[in-house]
């Protein structure tokens, strides 16, 4: 039988009929990935070159080409230093206070026969909000010396009255009081819904095994709970490192540089001593440690799941 | 006591402790809430008054006063709803062709896709502020818009894939055996099926868009002023006009506000969803 | 539409990856046929079902529907309905929707569909569930809302994937006896794929079974029962399962556990190992027969299944009404010689006694 010789035409047409389905896939995707290659390949490589250029628009006669020296700049100096380790204490102590507490008002939320409905509906509040406002609002009715709310309650409770955002030690617990407020109602809602997602069959059976409440926890709970977890890990992380207009609206930065996270330090670097060219490289710095963070995170998640 | 009373009294403090919790924690929203309806004289008293007689006076300002938002308010619903309706128009094909056909390369554009993600915002300010200069698109709405893009286009496409992979793959092998071509299945029988997360995306590309700072401090001027920025500036001007800036600040958050509680339930499942699915932005 | 729906596959091969699903099937399915395919999981018989619907490619081979080749057509272009397993109806549509959807997209007058739509559903007895959803329908009834939009415009072909096996065990039966009654009232070409030999059975005019990508016999249920090509079809066919033994031919006999029987016909080998088959309804009461002891006795009401251990070997013996004797007891069998099933026991294949 010349099988060959039947099949061949048909195999032709036949790769036609998947070459019409990867080209009907193409013209779908292509018009939304040219416009992501346009706005955010481009510039990104005009980042990373500006990042070799002196770009001082403060002092425009200052041009040219600069090689590594906005990195070498960087690396001596001492507020990129402070600002990375700012950044670190930021991102690690918002996330976990945030992991923290969701999960704990998670577990409470859980055991409440009815009405979890409200609790989730007031937990969106915070999380729509503009971060610029929740900084404004804090910074202005919570936490203003004499007049906010914050002060007031410590006064009333004998503990004194505070410059919770002026007072350069006091600055950043403060900056990361109000990420916390705002943020740690997303890890809540997560944590409720794959709390809630859990076979309760498993449970019933750690009881009939003599599991207490805390063992349970520990050893069911817990471990069913991990993949959530680490999503709202790398979710938080992802923000907390880009946070801005929070800390902008409430401190600026400051005091002094009290709460200069690298982000902060990278648009003060660019946007008021418009020094572009080093403000370039800081942003390229962060861009890294982004990367690495989340390449890191990832794998954990990753790993686990294995 | 007897067991069940033990437990119904525990459930009872559990309860009321939680609510507590919950009333302390927006207490904030509330606080602000309460001081938008007080006079000038009323908002400096101290200790601070619970007691009052409210007006409205705040507001009126905040509408049509000197510093009215009304512009702002203006400018936040031109740049969020073209932003919206661009991003989800782009997102909706090609997350289904990421989804469910096979797309040469699609390793490689999905990574790319999840990478852009990763880019911090100030990244892309600090480039875009040149270029946008130097084209002349600073303070304009092309300008901020393209600019947007480049984190809602992403986390869209990202989104709706989660939601378009949830369909089972006959539904495509039936519709192709009624004689329905690529284009009516995905009319006819996809599309209607993932119309959650169409609305679900649709309104976070809008809170995020209604809702960002970074690129609109920096990139708008007198033209195009949304309300972040508007709100910004209102600490520096009216020093210790608490009650005129809450109200001013919650009537420019009114629109997320309003569509957060309308939306609730498909947030809480976009949330989750974005959570099941994979990380990512918001 | 015409009766029709004749279909030839010529050489058919399958692989998915490295992974071959199907090898070189010839099949031939006459017109207005109820077709089985029967075989176990990963037999190849859902591959062969998604290749006559055009849902996928083959490797090699060609498809004939009616005489035309449509190996290359797409699934739209060969004019054949499916039902599948999981139903596939469109959740966002109404019953009505689901039916009317192949009329509406080709391009029926509007003023015809609602006529066909209601036919369809009168047919299967959904004419009352019009403007439900299908989230609304029990499993029943959904299923039959699926037939419905495949019946509607009068396909050629017919295929079904396991359509019954969603369905609780009272309700399939009762299907199946309407799906039957179905394909004679619409004079269609049915393929039906299923892993259930009873079902096979009972409705296929002829059958194919599949075994490991190909296909081992090809028969009307009669032929399959009683004269199975190889040991794996005879060990398939039937419900109990036949009685396979090991086996020793010798001239005009076999000598299986350690006895001699006589075959009434000279088979076509004369000698070596084999394998012998026996039903167990024709395993019988013998005081002279083969010592065996009674396992475990199963009531099923007008008939008894009686477990058996011959020597190191289970057989399985089926009596009408009830047994009198106890479990552990010993009972002595043996087999009706003209009902004896012989296969070569390296190639599997049957060898003929007549």
């Amino acid at each position: 039988m010349s099988v060959a010789a039947v099949t061949l035409p048909s195999r032709r047409r036949r790769a036609g009929l998947l070459r019409s389905e990867q080209a009907f896939a193409l013209l779908l995707v292509a018009p939304g990935l040219i416009v992501l290659l346009v706005t955010t390949t481009f510039p990104l490589l005009y980042l990373i070159w500006s990042s070799f250029q002196q770009i001082n628009l403060s002092m425009p006669w200052v041009t040219g080409f600069a090689g590594l020296s906005n990195y070498a700049q960087m690396l001596n100096d001492g507020q990129f230093w402070h600002a990375l380790g700012l950044t670190a204490i930021y991102t690690i102590s918002t996330v976990a206070l945030q992991l923290v507490m969701g999960l704990g008002l998670a577990l409470l939320v859980i055991q409440i026969p009815a009405g979890q409905w409200l609790f989730r509906v007031v937990a969106i509040l915070p999380i729509v909000l503009a971060p610029v406002v929740v900084g404004l609002f804090w910074r202005t009715l919570m936490l203003a010396p004499q007049f906010g709310m914050l002060d007031y309650a410590t006064r009333s409770l004998g503990l004194g009255s505070y410059n919770w955002l002026g007072d350069p030690e006091l600055a950043l617990a403060s900056v990361i009081v109000i990420h916390t407020w705002q943020w740690t109602p997303f890890a809540f809602l997560v944590l409720l819904a794959s709390l809630a997602a859990l076979p309760p069959d498993i449970f019933e059976a750690a009881r009939i095994d003599r599991a207490n409440a805390l063992q349970r926890f520990w050893h069911i709970t817990l471990p069913l709970l991990r993949p959530a977890i680490v999503i709202v890990v790398i979710m938080r992380a992802m923000i907390a490192l880009s946070a801005f207009a929070a800390i902008f609206a409430a401190t600026g930065g400051g005091p002094g540089t009290a709460t200069q996270i690298l982000n902060l330090y990278a648009y003060r670097t660019s946007f008021t001593n418009l020094n572009f060219g080093y403000g370039s490289a800081l942003a390229v710095s962060l861009l890294v440690i982004t990367l690495c963070v989340s390449g890191f995170l990832f794998r954990l998640r990753t790993a686990r799941t294995r | 006591m007897s067991r069940a009373a033990r437990r119904r009294a525990a459930t009872s403090i559990l309860l009321g402790a939680t609510v507590a919790l919950l009333l302390l924690w927006v207490f904030p929203i509330l606080w602000a809430i309460v001081v938008s309806l007080k006079g000038e004289v009323e908002v400096l008293a101290w200790p601070p008054s619970v007691v009052f007689a409210p007006t409205l006076d705040n507001y009126a300002d905040a509408l049509a006063g000197r510093f009215s938002i009304l512009p702002n308010l203006w400018s936040s619903v031109v740049i969020a709803t073209v932003t919206t309706a661009i991003t989800v128009g782009l997102a909706v094909p090609a997350a289904y062709a990421f989804a469910r056909l096979r797309l040469r390369g699609k390793q490689t554009i999905g990574f790319y896709t999840l990478a852009t993600q990763m880019i911090p915002p100030i990244g892309l300010l600090v480039p875009y502020y040149l270029i946008l200069s130097k084209v002349g698109w600073l303070d304009t709405y092309q300008g901020l818009i393209t600019v947007y893009f480049t984190f809602s286009l992403p986390f869209a496409i990202w989104l709706l894939v989660s939601y378009m992979e949830d369909i089972p793959h006959e539904m495509e092998e039936a519709a192709f055996l009624d004689k329905a071509g690529r284009l009516r299945t995905l009319w006819y029988v996809i599309l209607p099926q993932v119309r959650g997360g169409i609305a679900v995306t649709t309104v976070f590309v809008f809170l995020n868009a209604w809702n960002e700072f970074l690129f609109a401090v920096q990139l708008s001027g007198n033209t195009v002023r949304p309300v972040t920025v508007a709100m910004y500036n209102f600490v520096s001007v009216e020093q210790t006009l608490w009650g005129k800036l809450s109200a001013a600040a919650l009537v420019a958050m009114l629109p997320v506000i309003a569509i957060g509680f309308a939306a609730q339930r498909q947030i809480v499942k976009g949330l989750t969803v974005g959570a099941v699915k994979g990380g990512g932005r918001r | 539409m015409s009766a029709g729906g004749r279909v030839s596959l010529r050489g058919v091969s399958k692989a998915f990856g490295e992974v071959v699903a199907l090898r070189d099937v010839d099949l031939d399915i006459e017109p207005v046929e109820f077709f089985a395919l029967l075989g176990p999981s990963g037999s190849g018989k859902t591959t062969t079902l998604r290749l006559i619907a055009g849902l996928e490619q083959v490797s090699e081979g060609t498809i004939l529907v009616d005489g035309e080749d449509v190996t290359d057509a797409g699934p739209g272009e060969r004019d054949v309905a499916m039902v599948f397993q999981s139903y596939a109806l469109y959740p966002h549509m109404t019953v009505a929707e689901n039916i009317s959807f192949p009329l509406r997209m080709d391009r029926v007058p509007k003023g015809e569909i609602a006529p066909l739509v209601h036919e369809a559903a009168r047919r299967v007895k959904i004419e009352h569930l019009l403007d439900r959803r299908p989230g609304q329908l029990s499993g029943g009834q959904q299923q039959r809302c699926a037939l419905a939009r495949a019946i509607v415009r009068k396909p050629r072909l017919f295929l079904l994937d396991e359509p019954l096996s969603n369905l609780d065990a009272k309700l399939r039966l009762e299907t199946r006896v309407e799906l039957k009654k179905l394909q004679r009232n619409l004079n269609v070409t049915a393929i039906y794929v299923t892993h259930d030999q009873e079902e096979a059975m009972t409705l296929a005019d002829r059958m194919a079974i599949f075994l490991d990508g190909a296909i081992v016999q090809v028969g009307t249920p009669e032929e399959v029962f009683e004269r199975p090509q190889t040991v794996a079809v005879a060990g398939f066919i039937g419900s109990p399962a036949m009685n396979l033994l090991p086996g020793e031919l010798s001239g005009r006999g076999v000598v299986v556990a350690g006895r001699r029987i006589e075959l009434p016909r000279p088979p076509d080998a004369s000698s070596g190992p084999v394998v012998v088959g026996v039903r167990p309804g024709h395993v019988r009461f013998d005081p002279d027969g083969l010592p065996a002891v009674l396992e475990v006795a199963e009531l099923l009401g007008e008939t008894t299944l009686l477990n058996l251990r011959l020597g190191e070997h289970p057989i399985r013996m089926r009596v009408n009404g009830k047994v009198r004797a106890a479990e552990g007891e010993p009972v002595a069998i043996s087999f009706d010689p003209v009902a004896v099933h012989l296969f070569d026991r390296t190639s599997g294949q049957r060898i003929a006694t007549d």
